[in-house]
């Protein structure tokens, strides 16, 4: 028996009391704006969910064009859970079976970041190479419907996680240049994109961290789930869960927050995961609300006067912005922005895009790919207008679809202010700084 | 007077009445029958849907519970498409006694109803949200029955058969052969030989004469017995229902104990049906939905679904059951059975007249059989009965021309089940959309909630005769869903218009009062439920209706002699309790550590409707640091896109703002125009008409005169200051215009709209073009379109089309789409190709004219240096940091996983009226402002909230409640005293007038987010 009582509350699919038809929704949805295929968030969610029943075989074709950006949600005047209706929904039609076999492979293939991260980060150069070879790219997208020009970021030589227990290992002195009391402690859930592909951005939060007195504590941990979930993978999306959980709740029960620097794995934990699937347990909630965005905490020591702010050095660029639509999602308002807005001489120009498109993995199959850049091109536009030398944005996958459309090279907000606290850069950041700044710095 | 002949008159179109008309027609009888107003009028149409297992009765009435398992099987096998075989449970809530549950299963198993107990985690499983703490449950052969679906498919299958059906004609009296006329005689007639009734839609009299009459008319029988002067005492039983706006069980849920009020839950179609109430009143066509029968469903439903009382009903209704009493002894014929057969020869001495009533919809067809085989008694021969060996008829099918005979020998009742292709309105939940997803129709659809496509209507006109609106309801569920009729009701009189146009002689006046009957039709059962939701949903409803499409001044008459009868007046409201006592001000404040963004200092708005954005770009340009926080959106993406200033003023159109406001600040002086002024309100316009002008959007107009400009369906509509792109159509000028649709457009009808112009003595043509460029698309929507005019292209292809229509006009009228990006651009494109004027007729939401004022307002605030958060809502507020008394330093939101706090010195509150959700309403009567708890004034008793019609001439009160403000909009309580200091309260949650109503929307929320956002920026 797994279907315990839902309060009023909790299932996404009874907020549809809330929808007055009002079609605000409609008039935002920047995937309804481009493609034919999709009727829009009040069709898919609010309209269909009353012809829906979990008992039914319905076959559900244009809600999976929904890529699940939230944007709806955010201009609802009614608070309907328009975007959780329509996960749900996509839950329900692989639970019955109506995705086709190939379909399913491909999407349990890129949905599965850790297997794949953990089959192909090892041997790096050659994943690589694959990844970005054309033939490899037209075979894959002729037999699985992986869109063949879509952006894989290369693997990093080393994993996050295993330069992490080597410096623990060596003892690397930590520099404190905050004089905390006592050592407060914090866990760092650095999320799949972190661990594979990007360990600079988890290292800059971590520089971060002990600058501020922390103790950072990387528990064992599992991919978030939510591509998973994004493709209606709920049964496995499950297990990545209940493990995240039981693996950080002893540290949840201590009272020891919980910060990350991938918005949606935060988002995840935070709210995506225990409403998808109905874990309103009390564990999981514990761990939710020890859960923050990286900047969400830093904005929260800095409103508290406990955030290092002296001796910030100057970044003397201006550089675009694009806040995520998972990042909106938390809604918290824009404290990245804010924490950007504290070093000196940096201009950061935000930009009013709704979504870049790639909405996690919708724009790496071949049936949404253009769907996916359709919905990025306000976005690439603003950033080339911009025109700096690099884009700041909070999510991963955000930003390689940047580096994708634009080929301006992204980084993660945590980066810039790494940076001003004195740390090297690392990737295109460095480069930037690097090739700009006295080299006396 | 014209006269019919036929062999048997059946009086009565609900389920018996076409029961019994198919089986007479399939015994070769040859039959009429009448019914005063469409099919299932009556009872039939206004019960919950349950087919019964017969559980219900098993212990109150075995016999009634053998009757019902037997045609419950019966039912199932030849009327599948009629029938959701949902199953039922019996459920043993704690307020149960639990001894009842054994007998129940006794009693079940001597009715032979198949019952088997299921375990509580097997409940849970099939339907989650019921009470866990229910200790046992019976699963039995319940189902759910569509009993429209079905006595159209008697009626067609009867029609196959040769008999004859009139609706719409009223029997207002029986002929006897004593008199040959009709009569309130009071000497018993010695035989019937006919009824006279009245034609309704041709206002004309008619006599059908009969052999014999078979009195079917369920709780007006003894109406019809009477004009014979026999006396069939009848007690008309109101039961009350209310359905809940979505299938919240799968499964009809019963309590298990004596059958009593408010114990059957049953899912139909897309709702969930609560009921009943069983009260009797003294006339079946005059009761009242009594607010206790209402509290009563929601209590006992709560008891059944814990939450319920919160859920959203969508509507409520009320039926009579049709209860006899027998004043005859050893009169009736069958004491034994459910149901009452009435042989007037024998009772009374009458001959030529039988009555059948009472029974259950789930006997119907085994009292069809019993009244049959009387009148073959009477007529002296011996005629099987077969109406369980036949399948009944698709009503889709039997329009579409398949021979007779094949669709007979289909019909045949074979061990062959029928295939699922045979169904109507869906027999299952998913049909409908299961259709949609497969065709790709979505773009077709004209009731959004209940999926009803252009198509799906157009046949209900064209080859079901649909006259009406409401007609069309009833083949196709047209507004049936949540928003009941709010987008629906424009687009179907749309096409019923164009229907009707091509067909036979129609006046556009014919449509208008269809449309309007539709909206009185539709208010009439949601006035029972309007509270919460529902009420907020009928602002908007308002908004459209009157506000921006100006229906009510459309010509024609006000309602037509087909409209619904509205409910009676009910008695009073069981007297409101207190007030609810706010928010506790800890509450969910687990976050203590601090707040986020303008830290101590600046302005919070909350809110980011036209007052919201207005107050937050005037703040942000004095200088101050300002910050929205908003929900969502608001309602500029709702209305026209014109600032309306005061367009209506003591039920007439006010020619001049100004002096308009001037007389009604005399009037009501407590009016927010009288706290704003006109001077500050010129000011404020004019501020706000420099912005647009700057941003390349100018409005036009002035307060001394109102412009007069055409609606999507051809209303004239004053209005105030209106954007460039639609002052071309003001129709204060007689010039001649052609209006443009588009094929595949259902949000805007040029001929509907040409038709209601051309009445109202302008020259005007209506065209449909259909370009290339649309016509591979699935969907053609109000903002696919506004995003296509963006490009010149397509303003190209468009302007080629339309340039062979040009003859003798010089304007053209398009739906407010021409674009998003930079309208001006695309109305001096558009001129220039067409070599005329151009202009924009607002209608159905989203608008695009509004959405350009929202986002011009948008990029004033970020360029002043304001931000806007929009997707968080506020849930609650405090007072920390030892601020000074009645000061508020924090509003909290609603953020994933915990609430986010927010500091800052000023906050205005901005948050709309009903319509923007800034003022909520329970169904226990109390309204409160929804942020900050503030009590409202100008607040009626609960009786008086709401007038019966939708577009009664006063309005309805509740909608001129608001908050009490001083002269610095600052919330006072009820003695005048200041609430919070550093509060200031905007827009539409200042009530004391009807805004809507009064057309001033826009200026109100102008003004006073100028006012309030400029003296706040300032300081």
């Amino acid at each position: 028996m797994t279907s315990p009582f839902l309060p009023y509350s909790h299932a996404p699919e009874l907020s549809l009391d809330q929808c007055i038809k009002c079609n605000i929704c409609v008039s935002a949805c920047p995937v309804a704006a481009v493609e034919d295929y999709f009727p829009g968030p009040k069709y898919a969610g609010p309209q269909a969910a009353r012809f829906r029943h979990k008992n039914q075989n319905t076959p559900d074709r244009s809600v999976d064009y929904c890529s699940g950006c939230r944007v709806c949600n955010m201009v609802c005047p009614n608070g309907v859970k328009i975007a959780e209706m329509n996960a749900r929904a996509r839950g329900d039609i692989v639970r019955q079976g109506n995705v086709p076999l190939i379909q399913r492979l491909r999407n349990n293939l890129i949905a599965r970041t850790e297997l794949l991260g953990n089959l192909a980060q090892p041997i790096f150069p050659l994943s690589n190479i694959l990844l970005s070879n054309p033939v490899i790219r037209g075979i894959t997208e002729a037999t699985l419907g992986i869109a063949k020009d879509a952006y894989f970021p290369p693997f990093a030589r080393q994993r996050f996680s295993r330069w992490w227990s080597k410096r623990f290992k060596s003892q690397q002195k930590i520099i404190r240049v905050h004089p905390r009391s006592s050592a407060s402690k914090i866990v760092f859930f650095h999320g799949c994109a972190t661990e594979y592909y990007e360990p600079r951005v988890g290292r800059a939060a971590i520089h971060i961290l002990e600058a501020n007195g922390f103790e950072v504590i990387i528990p064992p941990q599992n991919c978030c789930g939510l591509p998973l979930l994004s493709n209606g993978e709920f049964k496995a999306a499950r297990r990545y869960h209940e493990n995240n959980v039981r693996k950080l709740l002893p540290y949840a029960r201590e009272g020891i927050p919980i910060v990350g620097t991938s918005t949606s794995c935060t988002l995840t934990l935070k709210e995506e995961a225990p409403e998808l699937l109905d874990m309103h347990d009390k564990d999981s909630r514990m761990v939710a609300e020890n859960t923050y965005d990286f900047n969400e905490f830093l904005l929260l020591l800095h409103t508290a006067s406990e955030l290092v702010t002296e001796h910030l050095r100057p970044i003397p660029f201006r550089m675009a912005y694009h806040q995520p639509c998972q990042y909106r999602a938390h809604r918290i308002g824009s404290p990245a922005l804010e924490i950007m807005q504290l070093i000196p001489e940096l201009e950061i120009i935000e930009g009013h895009a709704d979504c870049c498109g790639i909405a996690g993995t919708y724009g790496y199959k071949k049936e949404k790919y253009e769907i996916s850049m359709n919905v990025g091109q306000p976005l690439f536009d603003f950033v080339l207008d911009v025109g700096g030398p690099l884009v700041v944005c909070d999510s991963e996958t955000c930003r390689w679809q940047i580096v994708h459309g634009t080929g301006t090279p992204s980084i993660h907000p945590v980066e810039l202010l790494a940076a001003s606290y004195g740390y090297e850069s690392e990737g295109a950041l460095a480069n930037v700084l690097n090739g700009n700044l006295p080299t006396s710095m | 007077m014209r006269s019919i002949n036929t062999e048997v008159l059946v009086i009565g179109g609900g389920a018996t009445g076409t029961g019994i008309l198919r089986d007479l027609a399939m015994r070769g009888f040859d039959a009429v029958l009448v019914e005063a107003r469409d099919l299932t009028h009556g009872t039939t149409g206004r019960f919950h849907g349950l087919l019964h297992s017969g559980g219900r009765y098993a212990l109150k009435d075995p016999q009634a519970a053998k009757e019902c398992i037997e045609e419950n099987t019966i039912l199932r096998r030849i009327m599948p498409h009629c029938i959701e075989d949902v199953g039922g449970f019996f459920v043993v809530t704690p307020w149960d006694e639990p001894e009842y549950a054994d007998s129940f299963l006794a009693g079940c198993r001597v009715a032979e109803i198949p019952i088997e107990e299921i375990s509580i985690d097997q409940m849970l499983a099939d339907e989650p949200l019921l009470n866990p703490e229910i200790s046992r449950c019976f699963r039995v052969p319940d189902g759910a029955a569509d009993s429209f679906a079905a006595a159209h498919a008697n009626v067609a299958s009867a029609r196959e058969y040769g008999a004859k059906v009139r609706t719409y004609h009223e029997v207002t009296g029986l002929i006897s052969d004593s008199s040959q006329q009709t009569s309130n005689v009071q000497q018993p007639a010695s035989k019937v030989i006919g009824a006279l009734c009245h034609d309704l839609v041709n206002d004309d009299q008619v006599a059908i004469h009969a052999d014999l009459v078979i009195n079917a008319a369920g709780a007006w029988v003894g109406k019809i017995g009477a004009s014979a002067g026999v006396e069939i005492a009848i007690r008309p039983g109101k039961g009350t229902m209310v359905a809940v706006s979505q299938r919240i069980v799968n499964t009809v849920i019963n309590r298990c104990k004596m059958p009593a009020d408010g114990d059957i839950l049953v899912p139909a179609h897309t709702v969930a049906v609560m009921g009943t109430t069983d009260e009797q009143v003294p006339d079946p066509d005059s009761f009242a939905i009594e607010p206790w029968e209402v509290q009563l469903m929601l209590k006992e439903g709560e008891k059944i679904i814990p939450g319920f009382k919160e859920m959203r009903m969508l509507r409520a209704w009320a039926g009579v059951r049709p209860l006899y009493q027998e004043t005859k002894t050893n009169a009736s014929r069958d004491i034994a059975r459910s149901y009452v057969l009435l042989d007037h020869e024998e009772r009374d001495g009458v001959s030529g007249m039988i009555t059948i009533t009472s029974g259950k919809w789930t006997t119907y067809r085994k009292m069809a059989e019993a009244a049959v085989d009387l009148v073959c008694e009477k007529m002296d021969t011996k005629r099987e009965c077969r109406t369980h060996l036949e399948y009944l008829p698709n009503i889709e099918h039997t329009t579409h021309q398949i021979t007779a005979e094949t669709q007979r020998a289909q019909r045949k009742y074979s061990s062959n089940k029928p295939s699922r292709s045979w169904c109507l309105r869906g027999s299952n939940l998913g049909e409908r959309l299961s259709k949609i997803e497969t065709e790709r129709t979505y773009g077709q659809l004209i009731c959004e909630c209940e999926l009803a496509t252009c198509a799906d209507i157009e046949r209900a006109i064209n080859e079901d005769n649909a006259k009406t609106l409401d007609d069309i309801r009833r083949d196709v569920r047209l507004g049936m869903g949540p928003c009941q009729g709010g987008f629906c009701t424009m687009r179907a009189a749309g096409i019923l218009h164009q229907g009707a146009v091509d067909g036979d002689q129609w006046s556009v006046e014919q449509t208008n009062v269809s449309l309007r009957d539709f909206l009185e039709e539709r208010w009439k059962g949601v006035l029972p439920v309007l509270w919460g939701k529902q009420l907020h949903q009928e602002r908007l409803n308002e908004l459209i209706y009157i506000n921006v499409l100006n229906v009510e001044h459309l010509p024609g008459p006000k309602a037509s002699p087909l409209a619904a009868q509205p409910y009676s007046l009910s008695p009073s409201h069981p007297p409101s309790p207190l007030p609810r006592p706010a928010l506790s001000q800890d509450e969910g404040l687990r976050e203590g550590k601090g707040a986020w963004g303008v830290r101590g200092e600046g302005t919070i708005v909350i809110g980011a409707g036209l007052a919201g954005l207005t107050a937050a770009w005037q703040s942000a340009q004095q200088g101050g640091r300002t910050k929205i926080i908003a929900k969502g959106w608001g309602a500029t993406h709702w209305a026209s896109g014109c600032i309306d200033v005061l367009g209506y003023h003591a039920h007439k159109r006010a020619e001049n703002p100004k002096k308009g406001i001037q007389n009604l600040i005399t009037e009501n002086p407590q009016h927010p125009y009288a706290l704003i002024g006109l001077e500050k309100l010129a000011d404020a316009l004019t501020a706000f008409q420099e912005l647009c002008q700057a941003s390349g959007y100018p409005l036009h107009g002035s307060l001394e005169q109102n412009w007069m400009l055409p609606t999507a369906v051809g209303a004239i509509r004053p209005t105030c200051l209106a954007p460039e792109t639609m002052i071309a159509g003001d129709l204060r000028s007689k010039e001649p215009m052609v209006i443009i649709g588009f094929e595949g457009y259902h949000d805007f009808f040029p001929h509907y709209a040409a038709a209601n112009l051309e009445a109202q003595g302008y020259t005007v043509r209506a065209v449909i073009i259909d370009p290339s460029s649309l016509r591979s698309r699935k969907r053609v929507d109000t903002m696919i379109l506004a995003r296509l005019f963006d490009q010149e292209d397509f303003r190209a292809e468009v302007a080629d089309e339309i340039k062979p229509h040009l003859k003798d006009v010089n304007r053209v009228g398009f739906p407010a789409v021409l674009g998003l990006k930079n309208p001006l651009e695309v109305l001096r494109d558009l001129e220039s190709r067409l070599g005329c004027k151009v202009f924009e007729m607002p209608g159905l939401p989203p608008s695009v004219p509004g959405i350009r004022l929202h986002n011009i307002l948008l990029s004033a605030i970020q360029k002043a240096g304001g931000r806007v958060e929009n997707g968080m809502e506020v849930l609650a507020y405090s007072n920390e940091r030892g601020a000074a008394k009645n000061c508020i330093s924090t509003v909290w939101t609603e953020s994933a996983a915990r609430r986010t706090p927010h500091n800052a010195t000023k906050f205005v509150l901005a948050t709309g009226g009903f319509l923007g959700d800034g003022i909520k309403s329970s169904f226990a009567g109390y309204v409160q402002e929804s942020v900050f708890n503030l009590p409202v004034h100008n607040l009626t008793s609960q009786d008086n909230w709401l007038q019966r019609e939708f577009f009664h001439d006063q309005g309805h009160s509740i909608f001129t409640t608001g908050i009490s403000v001083d002269n610095n909009f600052c919330p006072v309580d009820q003695d005048g005293k200041i609430m919070f200091n550093n509060l200031a309260i905007i827009g539409s949650a200042l009530g004391y007038g009807d805004f809507i109503r009064e057309r001033c929307l826009e200026g109100i929320a102008i003004a006073s987010g100028y006012i309030a956002g400029k003296s706040i920026g300032a300081k």
